[in-house]
């Protein structure tokens, strides 16, 4: 009998008692902190639940099957929490493996993991969930009608779904309990929603839906619920009412104001958590202090779907990167900025373009006047320093390059309408100023797909390990 | 006229989705927050104005438990598109400095 079974058994035999969870990271990778997390172990925690991924980092990684954190960071959180699961012989979840939770981030994660367990002497059960999407099933499904942009996104097109680097569906609890069906120690998803973490095994045991996924919706970000928001473990003890929520860092309070106020983060509605089977109504939850660092929550209502819905998440290549580093203190300069960049961007065409295609973006962002926003008008008086960024994405590296050098010496020397300074437009702060950084990707799947197989979308494989 | 600086804990800015910002605005006690829900369509108008938007883009929604007031807009260029400046969203609230009540 491996953690699973062994939980499930507990409850089965046992009398009814409130379950404990431990939320212990938001993105595993950058750092688990060991005080919390030990005091935690301490509290007999049932499950260990980390979120590793999430879209909001941007389509790079999703894109290029790259994690976000290092692999050294990812390594050594995952050593941590894979021997305080099995030191305590409770189950280990996962979700989102490596940040964007495609086929190349979860083995990457599930090669870590088998890894520690040679170099570490462990053995135990694990779990695998895919998430990737067959782009014949995601084309079948569109020409059935039942994909549906979201928030604005353009209708998608086969051409699209078949220029997708990546495309993944987020799993939600139905996947995890096939998986935990098979009774792993381990169970590590690709991408997921972090709820279902957290949400399945209690679920499981028979604890109402919608607590269970408000709780983990909350402990999925470790203690950024408290007053101070924080990295560090948080516990969870839910039974069949309520939870309650403390975190494991003594310095950091959960209070019934700072914890409803993280159902604002990241979040369209504060009111509701949508799941690929139904939705939790947060309208009727309250939120109660214990004492001063402890807060209990209930009255959440699971509101079940008609059918199941599933999020698409795709990157596609756009081409290669490259950046131009440079400033300005020049008050001329930085009143012509924008002229002088239209001409130098003519320039430089008129340079690369003499015997090769127009196959390049290039772009600025001047920082000062409006390299973050797009303020209705410039600032007045305009500033004393610039940033200069320049990007340009071509078909090849060393095409971005070329360009990206051709721009510098332009801009560099430009001859603009009333100059004084003569010698050169530019500040360097590094050298070399043009940078590769790599490929460059965008975000061309955000959709929604109907399904009446979310099983055969998710397949489970089991390791002995 | 009040400020939102002046008077919020909380004046933040997020992604929900790489198409959607969220904007957040957290009070320190009821009477705050309720001072600046009784303003009614004058925040939405206001929040159209510094983000240069039609009024109809913008989502109000009040919510009592947290004291906030959580302000959602489309994102005028998707998360990480070579022209979007701010991929986390995390900066896109500055404008809400401008805004008086």
């Amino acid at each position: 009998m491996r953690a699973v079974a062994r939980l499930l058994d507990s409850f089965g035999s046992g009398a009814r008692r409130p379950l404990r969870i431990l939320g212990v990271s938001g993105q595993l990778g950058y750092g688990v902190p060991t005080p919390a997390l030990q005091e935690g172990l301490r509290r007999a925690p049932d499950l260990i639940g980390c979120d590793m991924g999430s879209i909001d980092i941007g389509p790079a990684y999703l894109g290029s099957g790259e994690m976000a954190p290092t692999e050294v960071g990812a390594r050594r959180d995952l050593r941590k929490v894979l021997h305080a699961a099995l030191d305590a012989g409770i189950p280990l979840v996962l979700g989102s493996a490596g940040s964007a939770g495609a086929a190349p981030h979860l083995d990457n994660t599930l090669a870590m993991l088998r890894e520690i367990a040679a170099e570490d002497g462990l053995h135990f059960r694990m779990a695998s969930i895919r998430a990737d999407i067959d782009r014949e099933t995601v084309i079948d499904a569109l020409r059935a009608g039942r994909i549906s942009a979201l928030d604005g996104m353009p209708e998608l097109t086969e051409e699209e779904v078949r220029s997708a680097d990546q495309l993944v569906g987020q799993m939600g609890l139905e996947a995890f309990r096939r998986a935990m069906e098979q009774d792993p120690d381990v169970l590590i998803a690709g991408r997921a929603c972090d709820t279902a973490i957290f949400a399945t095994l209690p679920v499981m045991l028979g604890f109402p839906r919608g607590l269970a996924t408000h709780m983990a919706k909350i402990v999925e970000c470790a203690s950024l619920c408290c007053v101070p928001g924080g990295r560090d473990t948080i516990l969870a003890t839910l039974d069949d009412e309520g939870f309650d929520l403390e975190s494991m860092a003594s310095g950091r309070a959960a209070t019934p104001a700072s914890v409803a106020a993280h159902s604002l983060y990241e979040q369209s509605s504060p009111y509701e958590v949508v799941e690929p089977d139904g939705r939790v109504d947060l309208r009727t939850a309250r939120y109660e202090a214990i004492d001063d660092r402890r807060t209990r929550v209930s009255g959440a209502e699971w509101i079940p779907a008609a059918g199941t819905t599933i999020k698409l998440e795709g990157a596609r290549f756009l081409g290669h990167r490259a950046l131009l580093l440079a400033a300005s203190s020049d008050p001329r300069f930085i009143a012509l900025h924008a002229t002088i960049l239209d001409e130098v961007k003519q320039v430089v065409a008129s340079l690369v373009c003499e015997d090769s295609a127009p196959d390049y973006d290039l772009g600025f962002r001047v920082y000062g006047i409006d390299g973050v926003i797009r303020w209705r008008e410039p600032p007045s008086p305009m500033p004393r320093e610039v940033f200069v960024l320049g990007q340009c994405i071509a078909p090849t590296p060393q095409r971005a390059q070329e360009v990206i050098r051709t721009t510098k010496q332009y801009l560099l020397h430009h001859g603009y309408a009333g100059r004084l300074s003569t010698a050169g437009n530019l500040a360097f702060p590094v050298t070399p100023p043009e940078v590769d950084a790599g490929a460059a990707y965008r975000f061309n799947v955000y959709h929604l797909m109907q399904t009446d197989d979310p099983a055969g979308l998710f397949p489970v494989r089991i390791e002995e390990i | 006229m009040t400020r939102l600086s002046d008077i919020a804990t909380v004046i933040r800015s997020k992604n929900a989705g790489p198409r959607v910002l969220t904007l957040d605005l957290i009070f320190p006690d009821v009477d705050s927050f309720e001072f600046v829900r009784s303003a009614g369509e004058r925040l939405r108008d206001e929040v159209a104005r510094v983000y240069g938007l039609p009024a109809g883009q913008i989502t109000i929604i009040h919510y009592a438990p947290a004291n906030a007031i959580k302000i959602t807009l489309p994102r005028a260029v998707m998360a990480g598109d070579p022209d979007d400046s701010d991929i986390y969203g995390a900066q896109q609230h500055a404008p809400l400095f401008e805004v008086a009540l």
